[in-house]
């Protein structure tokens, strides 16, 4: 068959045709799909509407429950990733920030305290949470991602935590990813201190959560640049780091898959009371705190009841404060 | 030739349509933020504007915008704030219900740029004038207080805004 030049023509005007539709459909930016296994719910700025499934445990109290499991581990693992540089012998990134932190998060300190037992108001079909959670190990990753990190970045670095068997792949834990502030995160301390998530990483539902060096922005992401244990005046990037860790592990654990407890505006029970600390007391250096737990001071956010109608509190059955 | 010529320009043209992709935009990641202090506070503030709008109280709405207040629309002249306070205030606009999400705020010191996604349900004059838009509002700090100073807003989904060229005299009437 002899292609003529005017069938020639025609065709490439067809091609043209073709070529230029399928560009103008993709100037339409993309969309966004979640993954399979992962859940486009709340984004805990108040900013989703809820997504109504399952049966409810507790209503009334401000909060509700969408159907979703939450962690039941007696104590719930902790593993911790710490991300960057944490040798340095000044500042905030030091071996003393991931000392007072695995103190925070080992035995006798936030895990069964009256604090973590507001948690315990939580549950699911299988029952409730326990209210105890501990570190359960540790890595040190000092920068196979690059210090500009997307998230991408941050589930690679925890699959290959897990694919290696440094760290056990475990679905009932919770993985704390923690960055030096040298590490950039998009969106860290300008919309965000911290956020939960689950993926699907090494074959298992992975519960993890960012938190950054809050350092990077005091005035973002703390409540007072020098906390109950800072080394020196201004360094306060461990205290505002484990106000945030409470707040991620509190969600982590009653909200994992992000479709368990949170409110018809999408705060989950931490986000309800975020920033929001109820009475302090002064420490010996001038900063506040409002718990002692383990021998140490911390300033940690309240956390909202599931009883007596909600509220923000320190301790389980403890007064309501709005601030 | 006439053909390698045509050929030529087909391949050229799919050159420049495929340089124009870019940028490409992350995707969304599904996750629960714990919001920045700023976050929360310009949350707060940004709602109360829009429930100052809900309940028709333009002494509140007025307290919150400084007296050069401008809001600034793709495709049109910038709107002074009193006008936007008229127009929201007449009782031919209802706004029904919205959602503020992705909310980032850049913290200047005096200033503090906020940006955001907000879906409305509205009505006007009965007709649903609603949809989801991106905002950028500037805030300036007023003794204690945060007043807005500019507003940038464009409608998501709506076609990209392009400069118009110099208008060509057609040579009729």
């Amino acid at each position: 068959m002899k292609l003529t030049l005017g069938k020639f023509r025609y065709f490439l005007a067809f091609l043209f045709v073709i070529l230029a539709a399928n560009f103008l459909v993709a100037q339409k930016i993309r969309d966004n799909h979640a993954a399979p296994g992962e859940h486009m719910t709340p984004n805990g700025d108040g900013t989703a509407a809820a997504r109504p499934t399952g049966p409810t445990v507790v209503t009334g109290n401000g909060i509700n429950y969408n159907g979703g499991p939450v962690l039941h581990g007696n104590p719930v693992p902790i593993y911790i990733i710490w991300y960057g540089t944490w040798t340095s012998t000044s500042g905030s990134n030091t071996a003393a920030t991931v000392s007072l932190i695995d103190s925070f998060l080992g035995a006798n300190s936030l895990g069964g305290s009256g604090y973590e037992k507001i948690n315990t108001l939580y549950g699911d079909s299988s029952g409730n949470v326990t209210g105890n959670l501990q570190l359960s190990s540790q890595i040190f990753d000092t920068g196979s991602q690059g210090t500009r990190l997307r998230n991408a970045n941050i589930t690679k670095a925890i699959s290959s935590a897990l694919t290696t068997g440094k760290l056990p792949t475990d679905p009932n834990g919770v993985y704390l990813f923690l960055t030096s502030s040298n590490v950039k995160e998009s969106g860290f301390c300008t919309q965000f201190c911290g956020f939960h998530t689950d993926q699907t990483i090494n074959g298992a539902d992975i519960k993890w959560a960012f938190i950054g060096n809050t350092d990077q922005c005091p005035s973002g992401c703390e409540i007072q640049s020098t906390g109950p244990n800072s080394p020196a005046a201004g360094v306060g990037g461990a205290d505002g780091m484990i106000n945030v860790i409470t707040h991620e592990s509190e969600e982590a654990i009653t909200d994992p898959d992000l479709n368990a407890w949170f409110d018809s505006s999408g705060n989950e029970d931490a986000d309800k009371c975020n920033f929001k600390f109820g009475p302090t007391q002064t420490a010996a250096n001038g900063a506040r705190f409002n718990q002692t737990l383990g021998g140490l001071n911390f300033m940690m956010q309240m956390e909202w009841e599931n009883s007596r109608g909600g509220g923000c509190d320190q301790t389980l059955g403890g007064t309501f404060f709005t601030n | 030739m006439r053909l390698l010529t045509m050929c030529c320009a087909v391949f050229f043209f799919m050159t420049v349509v495929s340089s124009a992709q870019e940028p490409v935009k992350p995707s969304l990641t599904p996750r629960i933020i714990t919001a920045t202090r700023q976050v929360t506070m310009f949350s707060g503030l940004e709602q109360q504007m829009l429930h100052a709008v809900q309940n028709k109280d333009k002494a509140a709405l007025g307290s919150m915008l400084t007296d050069d207040c401008a809001i600034n629309m793709p495709d049109s002249d910038a709107m002074d704030c009193a006008d936007w306070i008229d127009s929201v205030m007449n009782k031919d606009f209802v706004l029904a219900k919205f959602v503020l999400r992705q909310m980032s705020v850049a913290d200047l010191g005096t200033a503090a740029v906020v940006s955001y996604d907000r879906v409305q349900d509205s009505k006007y004059q009965g007709k649903p004038d609603g949809g989801e838009f991106y905002v950028i509002d500037l805030w300036k700090k007023d003794g204690n207080a945060w007043k807005l100073a500019n507003r940038y807003v464009s409608k998501v989904g709506s076609s990209p805004y392009m400069p118009k060229g110099p208008v060509k005299p057609t040579g009729k009437g």
